[in-house]
């Protein structure tokens, strides 16, 4: 039995990393669809670092773009004011971004903000950082703030064209994805699952919950932040509405909607929401405005409705039915030749 | 200086009172049935909608729309408990925000495309004007706005504490399974608690719209609002409400006239948050 779904699971996950690896070759000759695919790879990824605090640790974070906004604005700042290059920018950006977190972070799990109002702090954290952006003249202030432009320089992470950050982008989801992996598999994943299920049980059975969701909590802004730093080399400027409460709710719901502490939950309703979406706009748009928006809405709330553990059980699902088939077709063989 | 303080405190205290009617349906819902409403801001965008439609179309000034939009949203509102909320009481409340941000973008995206991006207006109303007192300029629709919610504020609560119907919904939000048990018909309530909710946002809207315009990006802003002055407020509170809605009206308004216009959110926000820290049951709060 077990090397067979070994070969399953490894095998699907081959030929997603080759499929994911060949798009530029089959689509790259149009730009728009290589922006198309870089978009659903960039809500994939936030929304998988979203399942580290939101999934696994059940802490509904809406401040997503709060530390994308942070990475963005530190890799931004330091690459038009001193030339530094994003590279090293991704790493400074995740750290002030994990900083912002820590700071935020510690009051609100030692006062014990939970739930609906930990979501809703959270989202007004966003609303405060873009306020204050946009009031903070020296860094923010009202007008978009562009980055050197270059047509192919890979210190400056710009490109005239969409392939290489779709590549990056595609790095950074193995790398949270990996991260996913890697933590649901630890001590900090097994107590995260379990406070996310319920907090005080998990509390009283000796599980340090408040340091438990700040690393979770600082882990996810660190990978968003670096996100943040890519994000604003591929849009080439830095503006205050980065830090977008909509856009940061959005990404949640694609974590609950895509299945709340599965791995690859979050990346599933990411590649079928967000692709489906611009779908729609491409194919209906031309005719009434924001006809897709109400499609989006309407499927978002029947998968939210009808398949509340998530869409990825769905594929869970699919994924047992096959085991069983094949171990019952390899039974009647046995049978029939031991016969 | 003192003059502008004073004059835009009363300005952010008389919106303030606007505010706390739209919080008043935000915690009949949430505190009747504990479910987490991320749409009501759009509810409130919708109204203003429906009043700046009623208003046109059929030459009603604003503040008389609600005796068409009132009605209106109550049905709107128990179609929507009956077709999503009510599958959502049994779930997490992460399922319930998801859905009910399904149907924030829903309400937003469907004001894109029956009344399009730009801002509505009314054209005029009734009231108009302004009345000078001390030297302190008042201007008429704002009071009579918040004139008109205090009355309904106090209407509500005594449909709350003196009707059948009210006391259900109280009995309900204090212990359901008991409720029950004394013949409260659980369904029925909720779906009266999220009407009831829905059709005060129509009063609101009436109400705005004899001095603000309208356009579909609004309601995002109304329901992060409504949510930080019920945490201000705590649960079951009414003068509470009025008193947190009037503190956020002041907060915001002198925000914008000392500091920045667009740090109108900013001081808000910042005060929703320290609140959580240090009084996470608000400051009001019964439960």
């Amino acid at each position: 039995m077990k090397p067979r779904r070994l070969s399953i699971k490894t095998a699907v996950m081959l030929v997603g990393l080759a499929l994911s690896l060949a798009i530029p070759a089959l689509i790259g000759s149009n730009q728009y669809n290589m922006m198309l695919a870089t978009t659903v790879l960039l809500f994939g990824v936030i929304a998988t670092a979203w399942n580290i605090i939101g999934g696994m640790g059940g802490q509904l974070d809406l401040a997503a773009c709060a530390y994308l906004g942070l990475g963005a604005f530190t890799a931004g700042t330091l690459l038009i004011r001193w030339d530094v290059s994003p590279w090293l920018g991704m790493i400074l950006g995740g750290l002030v971004a994990t900083g912002f977190a820590a700071l935020v972070g510690y009051p609100l799990f030692r006062f014990g903000v939970t739930e609906v109002w930990y979501a809703l702090s959270s989202s007004a954290l966003v609303e405060v950082l873009r306020v204050a952006f946009l009031l903070w003249e020296d860094v923010g202030g009202p007008t978009e703030r562009y980055l050197p432009f270059y047509s192919w320089s890979p210190y400056h992470m710009r490109f005239g064209s969409y392939i290489p950050y779709y590549y990056i982008m595609l790095a950074m989801l193995l790398v949270a994805l990996f991260v996913n992996y890697k933590i649901g598999r630890s001590k900090l994943g097994y107590y995260l699952r379990a406070l996310g299920e319920n907090e005080d049980a998990a509390e009283v059975l000796g599980v340090n919950t408040r340091a438990c969701k700040l690393k979770a909590l600082m882990i996810y802004a660190f990978l968003v932040g670096a996100i943040g730093a890519v994000y604003a080399c591929l849009y080439g400027y830095i503006h205050p509405n980065f830090f977008n409460g909509l856009q940061s709710t959005e990404v949640a719901v694609l974590g609950i909607v895509g299945g709340m502490g599965i791995t690859y939950g979050p990346l599933v309703a990411a590649v079928i929401l967000v692709s489906g979406q611009e779908f729609l706009r491409a194919s209906l748009g031309g005719q009434l405005e924001s006809i897709y928006l109400v499609i989006y809405a309407v499927v978002l709330i029947l998968m939210a409705l009808f398949k509340p553990q998530g869409i990825a059980t769905l594929l869970q699902d699919a994924y047992k039915q096959i085991v069983l088939r094949t171990a019952r077709d390899r039974h009647v063989q046995a049978d029939t030749s031991g016969v | 200086m003192i003059h502008t303080i004073v004059q835009n405190a009363i300005n952010g205290a008389m919106m303030g009172c606007i505010y706390a009617l739209i919080t008043l349906g935000l915690s009949i819902i949430f505190g009747v049935m504990d479910v987490v409403n991320f749409a009501h801001g759009d509810f409130v965008m919708l109204a203003m909608y429906f009043t700046f439609w009623v208003g046109t179309l059929l030459g009603l000034d604003a503040v008389a729309t609600p005796l068409i939009t009132f009605p209106l949203l109550f049905l709107i509102g128990v179609v929507t408990y009956y077709l999503i909320v009510h599958r959502t009481l049994r779930e997490r409340y992460v399922t319930q925000i998801a859905v009910t941000v399904g149907l924030m973008l829903f309400l937003r995206a469907f004001a894109q495309l029956v009344w399009q991006a730009q801002p509505r207006a009314l054209l005029h109303s009734i009231v108009q004007g302004r009345i000078v007192i001390a030297g302190f300029t008042i201007v008429l629709s704002r009071l009579t706005s918040a004139a008109v919610s205090i009355v309904t504020i106090g209407a509500v609560y005594l449909f709350l504490t003196k009707t059948w119907a009210g006391r259900a919904i109280r009995a309900a939000s204090d212990d359901l399974d008991v409720a029950s048990l004394m013949g409260v018909n659980y369904g029925r309530t909720y779906a009266l608690s999220f009407g009831l909710g829905s059709a005060l946002t129509a009063i609101a809207g009436g109400l705005l719209m004899t001095f603000q315009q309208v356009d579909p990006t609004m309601g995002i802003r109304f329901g992060l609002l409504s949510w930080c002055m019920l945490a201000l407020a705590g649960l079951g509170s009414i003068p509470g409400l009025l008193i947190s809605g009037v503190i956020v009206g002041v907060a915001e308004s002198l925000s914008m006239a000392l500091w920045d216009p667009r740090a109108r959110s900013l001081i808000v926000y910042l005060i929703f948050i320290l609140v959580l820290w240090l009084k996470p049951r608000g400051l009001f709060g019964r439960k």
